[in-house]
């Protein structure tokens, strides 16, 4: 157990800067996840994390111990990588033993820590095959299992689930949650998928172009985005976007769209936005920020002509076009209309987004 | 024989038919192909007189072992020259894995500066003709004073044998995901644990097709044998072939030669059958994904 820093971290290949400075800080048992799309620089990141890649420039310390030189057996962690890895000749055991085995412990204890691994994750059974005889969510175990006989400082997770169907990224998902909770470690886990971001990490660090675009909460970054490219990057559907100019008016500040049409800033965002008023913007709307028809204070009208209708079960997707832009809304399956027909909509500017039209940062400080 | 007996009954007359026509046709081939030895191993085992009958007869109603026996009095013995042959082929066998593995394992996982180049140039040695370069490898075996052993001749098979070993054993560790390597590294195993322990048991089917052809090469060499050699002694079996064949007076001995023959290819077919199976697919290692 420890923790791990990135002092302005560079990775160049040749004239190609793949990581370009870098500052972060993981707290001990800390649960990060690296997202973003690819080329991001997250992979770069996390294998230079583990010594798999030399850094250019910059200083990784991990438990107050800077480890720029040192090789990735000597780092003191483990890795479970996107297609498993694990050596095809060894059954499951000697897969799991071989790290063991390369830091000379006695064979009692390595066989000791294999069965508490194994039970942890449930593979005991598994113990005598090889990795062709297993499925995908056994083998993916099994890789785990390799990672945590060794009780390294610090896991690190190289897109783990992408081999694996839905149903069963979903029951990995858990597990590695699960067994954070019962071997709490620093964790580093990197993955494309903004779900898996927001459902497994204490703090969510989104990557655009070898840079961080913003590191917090799941919670924060949703409701919080830095930047037009975190908003629209986490949440699912995504954050609806829209061309709009903030305007001043007689009693406070308006949202004025494409088509001409206004939608009022409400009070509690005045003085925020107060300063901005007369610049280009981007207007950000969450699908469940536009709703049925209500009357509520700080809400805004609009009608929407439904083009497709998707129910989901638990709410109803509506898309449709306003402003040239085209715009999808949760709305209650209840009162979900049919393809053609016109909704009354309800927005909740309580929960607008604006960014700054050729910066795309967010106009909140 | 499952899948033989099953297409069959499955498939319509047309592709039943040309099934059969392809079985047959494959099984005409190989008797063609197998005809030479079947005929060679008949002979050996035909008394001295029967061997040159007219007509020829593939099978003799008395079976004998004088040409076998015939075969101790070439030179120093046939078991000689067969010793000789096993050991030269054997240390080029071990020597050529000995530097390809580790070679092969090199041009497919490290970059560095001049790789390409220094790939090509040993590829391209496999351009030269051997005969060429006769004379400068009996300078350079007699500098050595190697020249007239068997050491001598090891190397110089070794030498002719790499650049198609080291070539088969790029493409095998090719094929091995790189992942894998990087997962040992992370698991804290030096270079040497890694090739040992993970490289060299995943890419086992293009150690098997080198060693293969290493042996076969060396085992069936004859010019440079002839050649590097003048102590009767250190001859080996092809040598041994031919002075059964320009035997004395000239007449040739065709029952000895059709033993020695014998004796010669059996431990090569014996070894391919032990290793095909290896060979194919080291062959086709790195072909596709």
């Amino acid at each position: 157990m420890a923790r791990l820093e990135l002092r302005d971290v560079v990775k160049s290949y040749g004239i190609y800067e793949a990581v370009r400075g870098i500052d972060l800080e993981i707290e001990d048992k800390e649960f990060v996840v690296f997202v973003g799309p690819s080329g991001c620089g997250k992979s770069t990141t996390l294998r230079m994390i583990a010594g798999l890649e030399h850094i250019t420039a910059g200083e990784i310390v991990i438990g107050g111990q800077v480890v720029n030189r040192l090789g990735p057996g000597k780092r003191d962690i483990a890795m479970v990588f996107q297609n498993y890895a694990l050596y095809p000749h060894m059954s499951v055991r000697e897969n799991i033993s071989f790290c063991l085995e390369q830091q000379r412990l006695s064979k009692s204890e390595i066989a000791s820590r294999i069965v508490r691994a194994a039970e942890t994750l449930h593979i005991e059974e598994l113990l005598d095959r090889r990795p062709g005889q297993l499925s995908g969510g056994q083998r993916q175990r099994v890789a785990m299992g390799r990672a945590i006989v060794r009780n390294p400082k610090v896991f690190l997770f190289d897109e783990p689930l992408s081999n694996l169907d839905a149903k069963l990224r979903v029951q990995m998902r858990t597990e590695i949650k699960r067994l954070h909770q019962i071997l709490p470690t620093t964790t580093v886990y990197v993955t494309h998928d903004q779900v898996e971001a927001m459902t497994m990490a204490d703090r969510v660090v989104v990557m655009k172009d070898g840079l961080i675009e913003q590191a917090g909460p799941p919670q924060v970054l949703y409701h919080r985005p830095a930047s037009r490219f975190v908003a629209g990057f986490i949440g699912s559907p995504a954050m609806n976007f829209l061309d709009a100019r903030l305007e001043a008016e007689a009693d406070g500040l308006s949202v004025r769209l494409a088509d001409g049409r206004s939608l009022p800033v409400p009070p509690g965002r005045l003085c925020a936005y107060a300063s901005h008023a007369g610049r280009a913007v981007t207007l950000g709307l969450r699908p469940e920020a536009l709703s049925v028809r209500q009357d509520r204070l700080g809400f805004a009208k609009l009608d929407a002509d439904v083009e497709l209708v998707e129910p989901l079960g638990p709410a109803t997707m509506i898309y449709f076009t306003l402003a040239g832009a085209a715009l999808c809304a949760s709305i209650d399956p209840e009162a979900a209309p049919k393809a053609g027909q016109s909704l009354p909509l309800s927005v909740n500017m309580n929960q607008m987004h604006l960014f700054d039209a050729d910066t795309g940062l967010s106009l909140l400080k | 024989m499952e899948r033989i007996r099953r297409i069959p009954a499955q498939q319509p007359l047309s592709e039943r038919l040309s099934f059969w026509g392809f079985a047959l046709a494959g099984l005409v081939a190989a008797l063609i192909f197998l005809m030479p030895v079947v005929w060679s191993l008949a002979n050996s085992f035909k008394p001295a007189a029967e061997a040159l009958a007219h007509p020829a007869a593939l099978f003799s109603k008395s079976f004998s072992l004088e040409n076998y026996r015939r075969l101790e009095g070439v030179g120093a013995g046939w078991y000689v020259y067969a010793t000789n042959s096993v050991l030269i082929a054997l240390g080029t066998v071990a020597l050529t894995i000995l530097v390809a593995v580790p070679a092969g394992y090199g041009f497919s996982k490290f970059r560095f500066p001049g790789q390409s180049a220094l790939f090509m140039i040993v590829m391209a040695t496999m351009m030269i003709p051997f005969q060429s370069i006769l004379t400068p490898l009996f300078l350079i075996l007699k500098f050595l004073k190697l020249q007239n052993s068997l050491t001598g001749l090891v190397l110089i098979y070794v030498t002719f044998q790499l650049p198609f070993s080291i070539f088969m054993m790029r493409n095998a560790f090719d094929a091995v995901p790189r992942a894998l390597i990087e997962a040992a590294r992370i698991d804290g195993a030096s270079q040497a644990t890694i090739l040992r322990r993970i490289m060299l048991p995943i890419a086992l089917p293009g150690v098997a097709t080198v060693a293969m052809f290493a042996f076969l090469n060396s085992w069936n060499e004859f010019l440079a044998a002839l050649i590097f050699l003048s102590d009767q002694n250190k001859f080996t079996l092809p040598i041994m072939l031919v002075n059964v064949s320009s035997g004395i007076y000239g007449i040739i001995d065709w029952g000895a030669l059709q033993a020695g023959i014998a004796v010669t290819m059996l431990p090569c077919i014996l070894l391919f059958l032990a290793l095909q199976r290896y060979y194919v697919r080291g062959l086709t290692a790195g072909a596709v994904k």
